[in-house]
C-alpha cells in the first residue's frame, strides 16, 4: 500500500492555502442568518414538525398519536350517547329545573349552592401559533442591547365539561403576543 | 473532535478543516473566490443539520455536491467567460502555500493529475479521510479509492522524474 512513503511525505509537506479571513465573517454571517430565519420563516410549529419528521422514532409518535385520536373519538362518542340519555330524563320531568350554563368560579354565591353535578371542570387548553412576524431590531429605552421584536398570532381555545351531564362549553378567541428577544453579537 | 453542531465554537472546527476543504473545492473552480462560496454554503449546511464532525464523509459529500451543482449552475457563465479569455493566459491562482521553490513543481504536477486521481489524493494527504470515509464521500468502493490513490502517485513519481 505504502510504495512511495518519500512522495507522501513531501506532499504533505505543501500546505494548502489558507482561506481569506473573509470567508470566516461571510460564515458568521449566515450561520446568524440562519438562525434568524429559522425562527422568523418557519415558525415554532413549523420547527417542531420538522424536528418530528428528523426523528427516529417518528412512526412510533405517529402511532401513538393515531390512538390518543380514536381514544378521544371513543370518548367524544360516549360523552355524545350521555348527553341523548340526560335529554330523555329531562323530558320526562315533571318540574322546570334551571341549570346554570357558564362555568362555575368557586367562591360565587350560584355555584355554591348548586349541587355537585352543575360543576363545570376544566377540559383542555390549547393555543395554536398560526403566523409569527418578524418585525425586525428595535432599542429598547436606555438600552444599548438591540433587541428583536416577534409577532405571534395565536388562536386560544379553552375547554370545560360537565362530568355528570356530559355537557361542555367551548371558547375560542385569537390573540396576539409580542415577544422580545436581546440579540447579542458573537 | 466533538460534535460540530453542539460545539459553540464552531471557529474552531472550521478553522482546522477550512484549507483541506477549499482545496477540495479548488479542483471544480477556477478561483479560490469561487471555492470558498462553495466551502461556505457546504459547511452552513452541514452545520444547520446538526451532523456528526466524526462524520467527515457527509462534509466532503455535501461540498461536492454544491461544487458539482455550482459548475452546472455557471456553465452558461463559464461558456462566455471561456470565449471572451481564450486568447489570453489562463491564470491559475496557487492552490498551495510553499516557501521552497523547488515544491512548484511537486503543486504543479498534482495539478496536472487526472481529475478522479486529483481528488482522492487531496483527500487522503491534506485531509486525512481514511479510504472508507473516501470511498463514502465520492460514491465509490474502497479499493477503487484505494487504487486511484496508488496510481496518483505512480503518476507523480513518474512526472518528477528526470527526463
Amino acid at each position: 500500500m505504502n510504495d512511495f512513503p518519500e512522495l507522501e511525505n513531501e506532499l504533505k509537506a505543501l500546505r494548502p492555502a489558507r482561506p481569506s479571513p473573509v470567508l470566516f465573517e461571510r460564515i458568521e454571517e449566515a450561520m446568524a442568518e440562519n438562525c434568524r430565519a429559522s425562527v422568523s420563516d418557519t415558525g415554532l410549529m413549523a420547527k417542531w414538525f420538522r424536528r418530528f419528521a428528523e426523528t427516529p422514532y417518528r412512526f412510533g409518535i405517529g402511532l401513538a398519536a393515531a390512538a390518543a385520536a380514536v381514544v378521544l373519538l371513543l370518548a367524544r362518542i360516549n360523552t355524545d350517547q350521555t348527553r341523548n340519555e340526560d335529554k330523555e330524563i329531562a323530558q320526562v320531568s315533571a318540574t322546570d329545573e334551571v341549570r346554570p350554563v357558564l362555568p362555575a368560579v368557586s367562591g360565587e354565591s350560584g355555584v355554591d349552592g348548586s349541587t355537585s353535578s352543575n360543576k363545570f371542570v376544566p377540559a383542555g387548553a390549547t393555543q395554536v401559533v398560526y403566523n409569527t412576524r418578524n418585525e425586525g431590531l428595535q432599542f429598547a429605552d436606555g438600552s444599548r442591547q438591540p433587541l428583536r421584536r416577534l409577532r405571534y398570532q395565536t388562536r386560544q381555545t379553552w375547554q370545560w365539561r360537565n362530568p355528570s351531564t356530559g355537557a361542555s362549553l367551548r371558547v375560542s378567541y385569537p390573540s396576539e403576543e409580542v415577544v422580545l428577544i436581546p440579540v447579542s453579537g458573537q | 473532535m466533538d460534535n460540530i453542531a453542539s460545539h459553540e465554537n464552531w471557529k474552531n472546527c472550521f478553522s482546522e478543516l477550512a484549507p483541506g476543504l477549499l482545496l477540495f473545492a479548488r479542483q471544480w473552480t477556477r478561483s479560490a473566490a469561487d471555492a470558498e462560496d462553495i466551502v461556505q454554503e457546504a459547511f452552513v449546511k452541514f452545520w444547520r443539520r446538526n451532523h456528526q464532525i466524526n462524520n467527515r464523509a457527509l462534509l466532503y459529500a455535501t461540498v461536492r455536491s454544491i461544487a458539482l451543482d455550482f459548475i452546472r449552475r455557471d456553465k452558461r457563465r463559464a461558456r462566455r467567460e471561456a470565449t471572451v479569455f481564450a486568447d489570453a493566459d489562463p491564470t491559475v491562482e496557487p492552490q498551495f502555500e510553499w516557501e521552497d521553490e523547488a515544491k512548484s513543481a511537486l503543486a504543479a504536477a498534482v495539478s496536472c493529475l487526472p481529475h478522479d486521481q486529483r481528488e482522492v489524493l487531496v483527500l487522503k494527504i491534506w485531509n486525512e479521510l481514511t479510504f472508507s470515509e473516501i470511498a463514502g464521500a465520492l460514491g465509490i468502493s474502497q479499493n477503487t479509492a484505494a487504487s486511484r490513490y496508488r496510481y496518483a502517485l505512480a503518476n507523480l513519481k513518474k512526472s518528477l522524474q528526470p527526463q
